[in-house]
């Protein structure tokens, strides 16, 4: 077992970072890594930070920040971020991305949030032919049907989801596991996509799948899922839903008086919005998304105590997306490092050819910019007494906790 | 399997849910029954009026069942502050002027909310969670059982106002005609001010009822604009028994739409009786005074 909660002092912290900066601009010297130049790497992006996922723009940006002050450390050059809002539009951030690479000389491109703002940003980084890096993107399909070049996704796919969910559910002793799983499948690409992996891993693994339902996205009443789900005896719901979505359907159960043994949302359940708007009503949720606090190792440490000196935290949980986006910023840096340059070909080329560690895992690339097959261990998250803890895979980590199942009812919450 | 507990639980779902578009209809259907306006800021002042339940609700822990009065009482006095500073200029000088007032409206009221509030839902509840009825075939939930009587509550209350009160009756004439019922005597320039401020009142309590069973968020307006439309087509422009029978046509269909199409079809089913009532009686199915008003 690994603990991560080795006390690290911030005089400690601040030795190492120096530490690190030194060798790294020695090596330059030595070696001339990325060519001795002097030349800025300028990188653009999008947050939304104003619009339907408000709630997770600072995240976002925190993390994205948090990773340019450590690439500027680490690199032999300077790193410039421009980061704007995207309003959670994707009309916007293409603007907002015409006009950041049209005025800099931009050399790479970060995405949003959700594969509808982060497909709009790699379309266009595919035009521009810059490479492009795009966390909270779950869907597969535009990385095998759109030509991919250029974007790549530090990120767990639909498949890695999956292996989690199945991963989760493995953790509960035999004795007790549920076996019938209901699947809310919101009508998108993505939504079929998710639906249809959850269907065949769990099905092949012996697990009944007794609803499969479709729902729009944006639908405020999920009464008739929730009436769909008791009749079917759903022990296990599965969906993913966005985030006002899936609180409004927690909700809905709360007032209908049901809900299932174990729940797990996707997206829905990733930001802080969740524990806000729902309280102990949003308790055992799951989730997948990308980062959770209590994993370990590849500077997921170095994050939190650089995290909580920058930021006046109240919580010793940092929230899932920042580790996602710092995540996100460790593959930059290594793919430049790797690169030895900031030509947009060579990044792409240190791209896939090179594993990269970070605070998700280790992992390198497809060429279509998935990330490869089976490398990444989905982390699942557990909403509980307002923070978002590890529940598999199983770390040891303070930070973690041991998977609760299963959900009481209401009556006995 | 659709069994017949599940299509009975859907219709008692859709008729709880219809009573409040039903009075989210109503300020709409009123307004534009007497003052000939479309208030495309209706979506929005429900918004606000959902907005300030919740955050009395967070601030004191006090019901938004009582907090709707709050609710009606200060978007009464938007009401009357809008129509007494914006729209006298512009109603009955044709219909782009106030439309384009209250859509801009409508955008400022939307990006306050954003600003101050920012883009989170949020809710409140009654303090009675996963309370209800189970009367074997179906469950009543008891929040959406208390929004509906509170709703069809509002609607007969208005219905009231409008048909045994001196200004009820004053803005029914001007309704009739507004020319005669200036030559009766009746101050028509304050009717118009009276009836804006009930019809934001009702949007107003209409936000704090669904403030107790779905998330608000300050983009919520347009799309309860649009169900509100489609309840007052249905029901027919100023009828109050149409708008209640709308609300629930809209509510039970939505519904059995999802339960038997699945629920991305979900608003197919509606949007397809909507368009049916358009061709077969444009006026809505009580468009012609059927409730006696």
């Amino acid at each position: 077992m690994v603990n991560d909660d080795s006390p690290v002092t911030r005089r400690s912290y601040l030795k190492g970072t120096a530490g690190a900066a030194v060798t790294a601009s020695l090596a330059g010297c030595a070696f001339g890594g990325g060519g001795g130049s002097d030349d800025t790497l300028t990188i653009a992006g999008t947050v939304p930070e104003t619009g339907a996922f408000s709630s997770l723009g600072q995240d976002l940006r925190r993390g994205y920040e948090l990773g340019q002050a450590r690439m500027n450390e680490q690199l032999d050059r300077d790193v410039e971020l421009l980061l704007q809002d995207d309003e959670s539009d994707a009309q916007t951030l293409r603007q907002n991305l015409q006009q950041m690479t049209s005025n800099n000389d931009v050399n790479m491109i970060w995405g949003s949030f959700s594969s509808l703002l982060v497909t709009a940003g790699s379309a266009y980084a595919e035009n521009q032919n810059l490479p492009f890096l795009g966390i909270a993107f779950a869907y597969e399909e535009p990385h095998r049907n759109d030509n991919y070049e250029w974007t790549y996704a530090p990120f767990p796919k639909s498949r890695d989801v999956a292996r989690s969910t199945l991963g989760t559910l493995e953790l509960i002793p035999e004795s007790e596991r549920p076996s019938r799983v209901g699947i809310w499948e919101p009508n998108s690409g993505w939504g079929r996509e998710q639906a249809e992996y959850w269907e065949t891993r769990l099905g092949e693994a012996g697990y009944d799948i007794v609803l499969r339902e479709t729902f729009e996205i944006g639908s405020q009443d999920f009464s008739t899922l929730i009436s769909q789900s008791q009749s079917a005896d759903v022990e296990v719901l599965l969906s993913n839903p966005t985030p006002g979505g899936g609180i409004t359907a927690v909700n809905q159960m709360q007032s209908n008086n049901w809900s299932p043994d174990m729940l797990k949302f996707v997206r829905g359940a990733d930001p802080s919005a969740w524990w806000s708007a729902l309280g102990d009503a949003g308790a055992y949720a799951l989730m997948c998304p990308g980062w959770v606090p209590g994993l370990t190792g590849n500077g997921n440490q170095q994050l939190r105590e650089t995290y909580t000196s920058e930021y006046e935290t109240e919580g010793q949980y940092m929230p899932v997306n920042v580790g996602g986006s710092y995540n996100l910023t460790q593959v930059a840096l290594q793919a430049v490092q790797a690169a030895g340059s900031i030509e947009a070909e060579a990044i792409r080329d240190a791209l896939r050819s090179e594993t990269f560690q970070t605070v998700i895992g280790e992992f390198g690339f497809e060429d279509n910019g998935l990330p490869a097959e089976g490398e990444l261990t989905a982390p699942t998250g557990q909403w509980w007494d307002g923070a978002q803890r590890l529940a598999y895979p199983n770390t040891g980590s303070e930070r973690a906790l041991e998977f609760r199942y299963p959900i009481p009812p209401w009556s006995e919450r | 399997m659709v069994t017949g507990e599940l299509v009975s639980q859907s219709i008692v779902n859709g008729l709880l849910l219809g009573g409040i578009y039903a009075v989210a209809a109503l300020g709409l259907s009123l307004v534009f029954g007497i003052m000939d306006i479309v208030n495309l800021a209706h979506g929005h002042m429900l918004m606000v009026g959902a907005y300030v339940a919740i955050l009395l609700f967070a601030a004191t822990g006090i019901t938004p069942l009582l907090g709707m009065f709050l609710a009606i009482g200060l978007l009464f006095a938007l009401g009357i502050v809008l129509q007494k500073v914006l729209l006298k200029h512009v109603v009955g000088e044709g219909i782009e002027q106030p439309i384009i007032v209250l859509f801009g409206l409508a955008l400022i009221l939307q990006n306050i909310g954003q600003l101050v509030l920012g883009g989170d839902a949020r809710t409140a509840d009654l303090g009675i969670p996963g309370s209800g009825i189970d009367l074997g075939f179906v469950f009543l939930s008891l929040p959406r059982t208390v929004t509906f009587v509170v709703a069809v509550l509002l609607i007969v209350s208005t219905w009231a106002f409008l048909q045994y009160t001196r200004t009820g009756q004053a803005i029914r004439a001007t309704a009739q005609n507004r020319t005669a019922a200036k030559h009766m005597g009746i101050d028509t320039d304050r009717i118009y001010v009276i009836t804006l401020g009930i019809g934001t009142a009702l949007a107003g309590a209409a936000g704090a009822l669904l403030s107790m069973l779905f998330p608000i968020d300050p983009y919520i307006g347009w799309s309860y604009l649009l169900k509100a439309f489609a309840v007052v087509v249905l029901g027919g422009v100023g009828s109050i028994l149409g708008t209640l029978v709308g609300g629930v046509v809209l509510g039970v269909s939505e519904n059995l739409g999802a339960l038997y199409l699945g629920g991305g079809y979900r608003n197919v089913v509606s949007l397809l009786i909507f368009l049916g009532v358009l061709l077969l009686k444009p006026e809505g199915l009580f468009g012609s005074g059927g409730d006696g008003e």
